[in-house]
């Protein structure tokens, strides 16, 4: 792929050397002299010390026959009208930006931005499941995120071992799909299926049923 | 009819605008996040001075636009403008959006993509030549 990073910070530099060795084209804008010098010495002549927001230079970046464009700055509005550029004026079939204030979010993506990652909500929703601990764990968002395919986990000496699933009543709007065995297998629920230590059992639950549907599954709370 | 507005940025030509507006019998808010830019204006009835990040839908909230008529962007940087002004815009929905943008050419697209924008280093080109051929 023939990929453009806007920004070369941290998130920039990383993501840069990861795209090179996964053996991608790259070109690197950074506007900052200094920081643009630094990142030529160590990935050579991709980088073009300039300001990736304006048309001009993302011509010069070969934006035209860019396949992805992904905006990495500390500024949204940065990120923003870079990642506009390059849709609107250059057709790039994938605009990334990286989203500081979460609630610029739903405002990029209706503006074509294809991927909004708000670092902010990346942490959160790594440290809620850490917090809660409820061991539901979110695999997959589904419908715009109002309902997740989720795994709820069956720990050592759980109340829930040895119960039964395929009769179990779990709250409204809530579903289970299956259950993956500690052998990562999978195993279908009903049959006289019995709950071991170590299973995950597959679900599909909107965010405010979680809990309950822990409490149903496990038998615990 | 008074119009209620809102201005992002407390520049020379911010405080110029709002100055006029207020000036015309308009209620202009205008915000800045640095509180220094105020000295550019006088205090004056029906007009609010609010230290505020105009990206920031919180702090715009905060500056009342969701009550506001017209909402003018006019801070020195074209990506904070265009990012100001499309969630004054979309997010907020409202009626007349401006928004200043200086590169010409980024200006052409945000016109194609429905914003309203004023370029400075246009009108400034369009005076000068025409002061050359008087």
């Amino acid at each position: 792929m023939y990929v453009i990073v806007v920004g070369c910070g941290k998130i920039g530099y990383h993501l840069t050397r990861a795209l090179l060795s996964g053996g991608n084209e790259v070109v690197v804008i950074e506007r900052d002299g200094r920081r643009a010098e630094a990142a030529a010495e160590e990935f050579g002549s991709i980088i073009i010390a300039s300001d990736g927001t304006e048309p001009t230079v993302l011509g010069e970046a070969g934006a035209k026959r860019c396949d992805v464009l992904i905006s990495t700055t500390g500024q949204d509005a940065t990120n923003l009208v870079a990642c506009q550029v390059g849709k609107s004026s250059f057709h790039i079939p994938r605009v990334i930006a990286v989203v500081t204030d979460p609630d610029h979010v739903p405002l990029f993506k209706t503006l074509g931005v294809d991927v909004a990652v708000s670092t902010t909500e990346l942490i959160l929703a790594h440290m809620e499941e850490e917090i809660a601990g409820s061991g539901v764990v979110h695999l997959l968002p589904l419908h715009g995120a109002t309902t997740s395919v989720v795994s709820i986990h069956v720990p050592a000496g759980s109340p829930a071992i040895g119960r039964e699933l395929s009769g179990m009543i779990t709250p409204e709007g809530t579903a289970l799909a299956v259950v993956i065995g500690r052998d990562g297998l999978p195993r279908a629920i009903g049959g006289g299926l019995l709950l071991e230590a170590g299973d995950e059992v597959i679900a599909i639950t909107p965010p405010e049923k979680e809990d309950e549907l822990w409490r149903a599954v496990t038998g615990e709370g | 009819m008074a119009a209620q507005v809102l201005i992002v940025g407390c520049g020379r030509l911010g405080a110029m605008v709002a100055k006029m507006l207020v000036d015309r019998g308009d209620r202009v808010t205008i915000v800045d996040i640095d509180a220094e830019n105020f000295r550019r204006l006088a205090e004056q009835p029906g007009l609010s001075m609010i230290v505020a990040n105009g990206t920031s839908n919180e702090d715009l909230r905060r500056a009342g636009v969701e009550s506001a008529d017209v909402f003018i962007s006019l801070t020195a940087q074209d990506t904070v403008n265009a990012l100001a002004a499309q969630i004054a815009q979309v997010t907020f929905g409202v009626a007349k959006v401006v928004c200043r943008i200086n590169d010409p050419v980024r200006r052409e697209m945000y016109e194609g993509l429905g914003l309203r924008t004023v370029s400075p280093s246009l009108v400034m080109t369009d005076l000068v030549l025409e002061a050359v051929e008087r």
